[in-house]
């Protein structure tokens, strides 16, 4: 055992990075939730729990003693929860045969479909997400050539609603879904497929008792990816939702910004984080359980 | 005995007109109800092939398969009365031993007291009562195998199909399994076809061999026939050792030749129907390297310098230069009293009549 003890030195640079970027600012979020609100926005270092009562309860303007539940806010919640753990499902349905058809190809086309599916992140958010408000605006393509092929008379809204949010969200974090669910498959041994067959199994049969416990740690890993993300969502939400669908990541910026309230935005921020830990320690203790994850 | 497994004019290739590859050209064969039957070739000949469209993952190009008498080319492998024990064995590594034995009873929508028992009956079968809760990652390689064994029996198949299951076995465990998957097909009365590319295992085993190349069957038969009569210079090369010499026919009379050995002497051996050699011609003979024998020097048939000896436990090879400078290996059973001669001695040597046969090239 000897030359161990200055081994963990290498890890410094990383260190130092985490510290900085990741660590810091989160202290300095969490110490500014426990301050009192600037009137032109920062904060007043003057120690008070309002911000944390606002994120849950809100006092009526003329009678502040009078609480009562901050539903705008727990609105915003339940709707991030919800759409994320939707586009979640909808990445993993949609990611499934994706994954599957690129695992099943010859080995040197593979390569060729996993550089198509990284297409997208090749251009910004912004301009993917407007691309997506040009297809779906009541004047926009699909309602234009619905019109003009004469299936529809007026134009179907899509814009500024859930649906458009999910679509978004769906088309930004699908291949975050089918690189890990094609990492699985690609692992899998495809004689198990056979056996599966050979001993009397349906294709039904086979998928659900054979090829899906063998590609979970990917759909564990695909539905992270996804939903961390999805619940913090920004952009999408911001273009394609407008002011009705708001989630987390606009509520928050929005205490940062025009309502001038950074303790209530940092405590929000916090609130997200716990959120999501909890999410994810609830999901692996659920999902993670059974023996193909174990033993990974 | 009925015929389990009947197949007529199969053919497979794969691919598509001039880059097509044919894996299989005109197989027949019928394998009866019962039967230990081996398809035995080199890597690539079309056993394995052959093993997929018998299980139904391959359809064969054309031709018929019939088993049992119905014919089942177009029917997938959930719905053939046929298992397999695969190369890799194809273990779900999700589940138990139990629950992989159980799997395919489980498929077939047995009830589950059908299933505990008959999975209790093959643990017991292959000797794995005390690892049923394991996972297939917490048994040895030798046990995994007993496990997939298990699991394609139990269904209680018409037919087993085992693809080269011993191959990943060391050598003590393989010659265990051998006796092993023997006993259960007494056991059973199971038709099993076993592919493998180990001579040995298939003489060892089978009812009756089937000895492939490029995708044809070359001889079909049982062991003893396969190894005394090979029908050509493939099947006695990859069957066994033998001594190839090449000799010249000096007169044929009533589908004999009468050869021209090293050294001058004459010997005559029996004429395949296939060939019809001209005399003065040389032809192919071979003498297997155990059915010739040592004499003192000057007698025998043919007259030998001894090169060089390779001792293997119970029998020592002995390297032979001939007259004529062809090369003989001759197989002496060792004895404690009498030592293997030493390089540079001169002998002698003879062999039974049927032992030197001409072989189709």
């Amino acid at each position: 055992m000897r030359g161990h003890g200055w081994k963990w030195l290498l890890c410094t640079p990383a260190l130092i990075v985490l510290v900085l970027a990741a660590s810091g600012p989160l202290l300095i979020v969490a110490v500014y939730s426990f301050l009192s609100p600037g009137n032109m926005g920062g904060v007043v270092w003057e120690f008070s729990l309002e911000a944390w009562f606002r994120v849950f309860f809100r006092r009526d303007i003329f009678e502040p003693d009078q609480v009562a539940w901050n539903t705008a806010h727990l609105q915003v919640f339940w709707r991030s929860i919800w759409l994320s753990l939707q586009t979640t499902f909808i990445c993993a349905f949609l990611g499934f045969p994706t994954a599957w058809f690129i695992a099943t190809r010859p080995r040197h086309t593979r390569t060729i479909w996993l550089f198509l599916i990284t297409i997208p992140f090749w251009t910004n958010l912004l301009i993917r997400t407007f691309a997506i408000q040009e297809m779906i605006r009541n004047n926009g393509t699909i309602n234009a050539v619905l019109i003009w092929t004469g299936v529809i008379d007026s134009p179907i809204q899509m814009m500024f609603s859930e649906f458009a949010v999910l679509l978004g969200m769906a088309y930004v974090f699908l291949p975050l879904m089918v690189l890990p669910l094609y990492a699985a498959m690609e692992k899998m041994d495809f004689s198990l497929v056979e056996a599966g067959y050979d001993l009397y199994a349906s294709r039904l049969n086979v998928l659900w008792h054979i090829i899906l416990p063998q590609v979970k740690p990917g759909f564990i890993a695909g539905s992270i990816l996804v939903f961390i993300p999805a619940i913090g969502a920004y952009v999408t939400p911001r273009i394609l939702g407008g002011g009705r669908t708001m989630m987390l990541g606009n509520l928050i910026a929005l205490q940062f910004g025009q309502g001038r309230n950074w303790p209530l935005g940092a405590a929000l921020a916090l609130l997200m984080l716990v959120m999501v830990v909890g999410a994810l320690i609830f999901y692996l203790r659920v999902v993670g359980r059974s023996d193909g994850v174990r033993r990974g | 005995m009925s015929q389990e497994i009947e197949i007529t004019g199969l053919n497979k290739s794969f691919g598509q007109g001039a880059a097509a590859f044919h894996a299989l050209s005109a197989i027949d064969l019928t394998i009866a109800t019962g039967e230990f039957f081996t398809l035995l070739g080199p890597s690539g000949c079309g056993k394995t092939t052959l093993l997929r469209i018998i299980a139904g993952f391959e359809e064969p190009s054309t031709g018929a398969l019939r088993i049992n008498g119905k014919e089942v080319t177009g029917l997938g492998p959930d719905k053939r009365p046929i298992n397999t024990v695969f190369q890799s064995y194809a273990l779900f590594p999700h589940m138990s031993v139990a629950q992989n034995i159980g799997f395919g009873l489980k498929m077939l929508r047995k009830p589950k007291s059908e299933i505990k028992a008959t999975v209790a009956e093959m643990l017991q079968l292959v000797r794995m009562e005390a690892m049923a809760d394991r996972l297939p990652s917490e048994i040895s390689g030798g046990q995994q195998q007993r496990v997939a064994l298990a699991r394609a029996l139990a269904p209680r198949p018409r037919v087993l199909l085992l693809d080269e299951p011993l191959s990943a076995l060391d050598l003590k465990l393989r010659k265990e399994m051998q006796s092993e998957l023997k006993r259960l097909q007494t056991e059973t009365g199971i038709t099993f076809v076993f592919v493998t590319h180990d001579q040995e295992e298939a003489l060892t085993m089978s009812d009756r061999i089937a000895v492939m190349s490029a995708g044809e069957i070359l001889q079909l038969g049982p062991p003893q026939e396969i190894y005394n009569a090979p029908v050509n210079r493939f099947v006695a090369d990859f069957i066994g050792d033998t001594n190839f010499l090449s000799l010249r026919v000096k007169a044929i009379k009533a589908g004999e030749a009468v050869l021209e050995l090293p050294g001058g002497k004459q010997a005559s051996a029996r004429l395949p129907a296939s060939i019809s050699p001209s005399v003065g011609s040389r032809v192919t003979a071979v003498i297997r390297p155990e059915q010739a024998e040592p004499t003192p020097a000057g007698q025998g048939e043919m007259q030998a310098i001894v090169e060089s000896a390779t001792f293997f436990g119970t029998d020592t090879h002995l390297h032979l230069l001939l007259d004529d400078a062809q090369g003989f290996v001759l197989r002496r059973q060792n004895r404690p009293d009498q030592p293997s001669p030493a390089p540079g001695t001169n002998l002698g040597l003879t062999f039974a009549p049927g032992a030197l046969r001409v072989l189709e090239d």
